[in-house]
């Protein structure tokens, strides 16, 4: 087929409406891809793959034969927080609500392998999920929730072993046999390198224990999901949806590779492997990608020659975007959520997450979570949308993006395997340099308006709409400490060392260490200890940082503001002999580091001296490295609420370091309500999501400026 | 917190307060005429109390591990009983002149220990990947007590022959590449070094770092040792797997003990005592020639001629010299 024979003439009919060549309407969009205004029959020319049937392969246009029209998407609601017992209040109400499945978010701490009493966590416990410390903690989050019959889905990937041993031996004493167990675990340790950094050992051994769990399961729990290859927080940390779709890609062939270097037949596990994909507001770019993701999956996993057609299907659970949610107007949220929903759904996912539209500003309330239900429940039962499987195949413009992901995310995923994989990649940098760098482009777009999102960067409301927040107690720590405390007194010491002991001998000798951490578990060790009890042998890793500069100015131009800010902290170069210094952190064991990185190259590139300091540190050695380094000010990142404990805590530490004299300003996602405490404490300024970087280099520098003129008046 | 006084700064670092150390370096990197008066008078109050500190220069391109090594080496010192101050040098931005100081990240338990001091510094443009004042800097940290100073360099330009010139002992870590080590390498690298470390020396790369050592034990051999009582040894270590580290400070010592018998040890100090003041010299009379009134009203009349052709830059610099001695007799 060759051009439509009117083309020319719609190319007329647009120049004469618009004044404009028709090529005025091209977009190039972040991924690199080319959209043009008008797709017509000529564009999927040569693409084989249109004119498929849904439950074969390729499975362009779904994995089963039916999709919705049969059985509609699963709603699973991500939720946990504070303690067991409130989580699992929690999970029945909303079951008896219509959700169908769980998904358990934990805590920091227990991703990271700490007990609740450990000294580093003491602003993470039960703040951003429910914090697991024994078996006993897992009863209670599933009692009265029969295991036999409800799947789980579980976000684990650090201390993956002893939570799943848990899950295994909590059933196990509801009378539920492991190989009834339902659901899926996400043990996809490779992306927290990239972006959480929810990570315990180094990447080898790690990969050890994500074979180890596939291993196990393939035996032993034929009906659950032994790894979720998960591009959600790829997404999440910035990536585009070409990146998202080729670093998944590239990570589960690496977990395949793994898991046949095990010993495994390919078609004993694959059917098992599950994806999970982000959702972003990019509406037709995101349906493609789901759709693109199913058609590569497919093509990779022909090079090892399965029989089961199982093996070559992508399976996949969706969330909507959280970082697409603003704190300004945050009743916008909903509709993006439900547009997210929309895109998902249309690109064919089989489970999904919508996020509350308060999750900008701190946990979701009971209100939060029933519209955010509530909008995957109107989509499925009033929309009428499932009545047709995949209503988009055949449309041009879908399936010519959905032909460009592939297109673009092979050269990717080629320049991967010539690394050597994936493994061997994340240890050469270059997935997290291109994902920070596709973030930093996408926050100076933002800043500039050049993409556009409502309430933030245009159509601003004057006063901002105090939502209600979810605020987690701060004795809940106490209460969870004091549990475990219990536990520990209650079991038998010489038979938990016993078990500790094969931990560590199977560490080091080998041997499936999902088999030796469940009698560890049932003896009622906790998390901490056998997280340790593995750290014996394998060490505790921690990331060295890499940065990109000039990227966030490249994407600005030479524009007005850049060129004033460059000339502001050159004049406080002139008045104060040197650059304003920032010690960009986080503290606690929240790994999230996409906001550091931005502010980091973004701060750097209107011309502040720039610190970064180590993850997952505590205040103390927050203050300690802002001394030493003597900077002017100290720029917390916060994402998991832990802010109300470790501010303060770091105003004291600076304080007793000698170092009262240095700034604190705070970014993140603090709800406004906590705000004047944080001022009363002493914090000189509060970012919000939303607001727009070189606003806020604005405002460091003129609290900077006042501090001096203040200290100049003494 | 800035005082005026020099009191509190020389007390403070001679305390060894983290604080006032951190603070009296950020005088003496200064630009301000006013801190860098303050800063001098500091560094004449603390000069007493230098010079009993083994000084080491660490260079190599980016990604050779530096950070990594440091973090290592620094922990074996702190075992040994020692105390080590590192003082990391980050690029600055020509375009923006801000810098990302991320060296901790990759020396986070060095970074938390009591005994250790870590400051990182960016370039400030200053050429060579030597901060402006890390010779100064040097000085106040062995005033402050630390046993060993470390100084890092961006690895890249001509920082090698700067820090070459303000250390007791000059380190070059290197990888084992495929064979091309020696292609990339200036000779003049080699003839600074005082020993070769190749890093990375672990896994599968065990094999090619025994090859490497060869190549540049070859190299080292058609070149005159700097001192007829040390020839450069080339060492293997790996930073990960903690081998071979200990050999490092080994050498160090064996180098301090042989140059300090001969009387060459002392001899470089004087040697670097000199660089020092003709450094300062020579920025004096830049500074001094900026900033006379006469060459800031000539200047841009003259750089126009330069332009327009129609002065020699040779005529144009004379011109420019003759207004300074013109200010300087009057």
């Amino acid at each position: 087929m060759s051009e439509h024979p009117d083309k020319q003439k719609w190319s007329a009919l647009v120049k004469k409406e618009l004044g404009e060549p028709v090529e005025s309407l091209n977009w190039m969009t972040p991924e690199g891809i080319l959209v043009k205004p008008l797709y017509t029959a000529e564009d999927l020319e040569g693409l084989d793959f249109v004119n498929t049937l849904p439950g074969f392969s390729p499975f362009v246009r779904g994995v089963r034969a039916s999709m919705y029209a049969g059985r509609p998407w699963t709603i699973r609601q991500y939720a946990g927080f504070s303690t067991a017992k409130e989580s699992n209040e929690f999970y029945r109400k909303n079951l008896a609500a219509g959700q169908k499945g769980l998904s358990v978010a934990f805590d920091l701490a227990t991703h990271r392998g700490y007990d609740s009493d450990h000294p580093r966590v003491m602003g993470d416990v039960g703040k951003a999920g429910v914090a697991i410390d024994t078996v006993e903690d897992m009863k209670l989050l599933f009692d009265r929730i029969p295991l036999d019959d409800m799947s789980v889905s579980m976000t684990m990937n650090g201390a993956v072993l002893p939570v799943l041993a848990a899950f295994i031996v909590a059933a196990e004493e509801q009378g539920v046999p492991q190989n009834k167990l339902t659901g899926t675990i996400q043990n996809d340790i490779l992306k927290e390198y990239l972006t959480r950094n929810t990570y315990i050992y180094p990447p080898e051994p790690s990969m050890r224990i994500v074979s180890d769990i596939i291993g196990y399961c393939s035996k032993r729990m034929p009906r659950f999901n032994s790894v979720s290859i998960s591009g959600y927080h790829m997404m999440e940390a910035g990536a585009n949806s070409v990146l998202q779709t080729a670093f998944t890609m590239a990570d589960g062939l690496e977990y395949v590779r793994a898991a046949l270097k095990a010993g495994l037949g390919i078609d004993d596990f694959a059917p098992r492997l599950s994806f999970f994909f982000g959702i972003g507001m990019n509406f037709f770019m995101d349906i493609a990608m789901l759709r693109a993701a199913r058609l590569l999956w497919n093509e990779l996993m022909q090079q090892f020659s399965p029989k089961d057609p199982r093996s070559l299907m992508l399976r996949t659970h969706c969330q909507t975007s959280g970082w697409s949610l603003t704190l300004q107007d945050p009743y916008n949220n909903i509709v993006r959520t439900a547009l997210e929903c929309l895109s998902a759904v249309l690109g064919g996912t089989q489970s999904l997450h919508t996020n509350s539209f308060d999750e900008a500003v701190g946990l979701p309330t009971e209100t939060s979570a029933r519209i955010a239900r509530n909008t995957q429940i109107i989509v499925q039962e009033e929309s009428k949308v499932c009545q047709v499987v995949d209503p988009l195949g055949g449309s041009y413009y879908v399936e010519y993006l959905t032909h460009s992901i592939v297109k673009e995310a092979k050269k990717i995923i080629a320049e991967v395997e010539k690394l050597g994989g994936m493994a061997k990649a994340i240890e050469s940098g270059m997935p997290k340099m291109k994902i920070e760098e596709s973030a930093a482009r996408a926050q100076a777009r933002i800043d500039q308006g050049k993409d556009i999102i409502v309430g933030v960067n245009k159509y601003r409301v004057e006063e901002e709409i105090l939502t209600d927040v979810f605020e987690v107690p701060a004795a809940i720590r106490d209460e969870q400490i004091a549990r475990l405390k219990e536990t520990k007194v209650r079991r038998d010491p010489q038979a938990v060392a016993q078990a500790l002991a094969a931990v560590t001998q199977s560490a080091e000798g080998g041997g499936n260490l999902l088999e030796v951490c469940i009698p560890a578990m049932r003896a009622r060790a906790t998390v901490g200890e056998v997280s340790e009890a593995m750290e014996k042998v394998f060490g505790r890793f921690v990331a060295t940082t890499q940065c990109i500069s000039g990227v966030y100015a490249a994407e600005f131009g030479d524009s007005e503001i850049v060129a004033s800010l460059r000339k502001r902290t050159d004049d406080f170069h002139e008045r104060h002999g040197r650059r304003p210094r920032m010690l960009v952190t986080k503290m606690g064991q929240d790994g999230h580091d996409r906001g550091i990185k931005v502010i980091a190259t973004a701060y750097a590139d209107m011309g502040f001296d720039v610190d970064i300091g180590p993850m997952f540190q505590t205040p103390e050695e927050v203050a300690r490295m802002a001394v030493e380094n003597d900077v002017h000010v100290v720029g917390v990142s916060t994402l998991v609420a832990g802010h109300k404990v470790l501010i303060p805590h770091l105003l004291e530490a600076l304080i007793q370091e000698g170092g009262g004299d240095i700034l604190v300003v705070a970014g993140g996602i603090i709800p406004p309500a906590d705000y004047e405490f944080l001022y009363g404490q002493g914090v000189a300024g509060i970012f919000g999501p939303g607001t727009v970087v070189t606003d806020s280099v604005n405002q460091v520098l003129n609290a900077l400026e006042q501090k001096s003129k203040a200290n100049h008046d003494d | 917190m800035t005082t005026d006084s020099v009191e509190p700064y020389l007390n403070g670092v001679r305390e060894g307060n983290r604080r006032m150390l951190a603070k009296t370096i950020t005088l003496v990197e200064s630009s301000l005429p006013a801190h860098q008066e303050l800063a001098a008078a500091i560094l004449d109050g603390l000069l007493p109390y230098t010079g009993q500190a083994i000084r080491l220069g660490i260079s190599g391109v980016p990604g050779v591990g530096k950070s990594t090594f440091i973090e290592t080496f620094g922990m074996m010192l702190i075992r040994k009983g020692l105390s080590v101050a590192v003082l990391a040098v980050d690029p600055s931005s020509s375009r923006s002149g801000g810098s990302i100081m991320a060296d901790k990240t990759r020396m986070d338990k060095l970074a938390l220990e009591e005994k250790a001091f870590i400051r990182p510094s960016p370039t400030e443009g200053t050429l060579g990947g030597v901060a402006r004042r890390t010779r100064e800097v040097m000085h106040i940290c062995e005033a402050a007590g630390y046993d060993v100073v470390i100084v890092e360099t961006v690895g890249v330009g001509q920082s090698e022959t700067r820090v070459a010139s303000m250390v007791d002992f000059f380190l070059v870590l290197m990888l084992a590449g495929a064979g091309d080590e020696l292609q990339g390498i200036k000779k003049g690298i080699l003839e600074l070094a005082d020993a070769i470390v190749i890093n990375k020396a672990d896994g599968n790369n065990i094999e090619k770092a025994r090859l490497a050592k060869k190549a540049y034990e070859n190299a080292l051999s058609l070149l005159t040792p700097s001192s007829p009582s040390w020839s450069p040894p080339v060492l293997t270590c790996s930073a990960l797997e903690l081998t071979g580290i200990d050999a490092v400070w080994d050498t160090v010592l064996d180098h301090r003990e042989k140059l300090t018998a001969t009387g060459e040890f002392d001899q470089k100090r004087r040697n670097q005592a000199f660089d020092w003041m003709w450094m300062l010299v020579e920025e004096g009379l830049k500074a001094r020639f900026f900033s006379n009134k006469e060459v800031q009203a000539q200047l841009p009349k003259i750089k126009q001629a330069v332009a327009a052709g129609a002065v020699t830059p040779a005529a144009a610099a004379n011109d420019l010299l003759a207004l300074l001695e013109k200010k300087g007799m009057r």
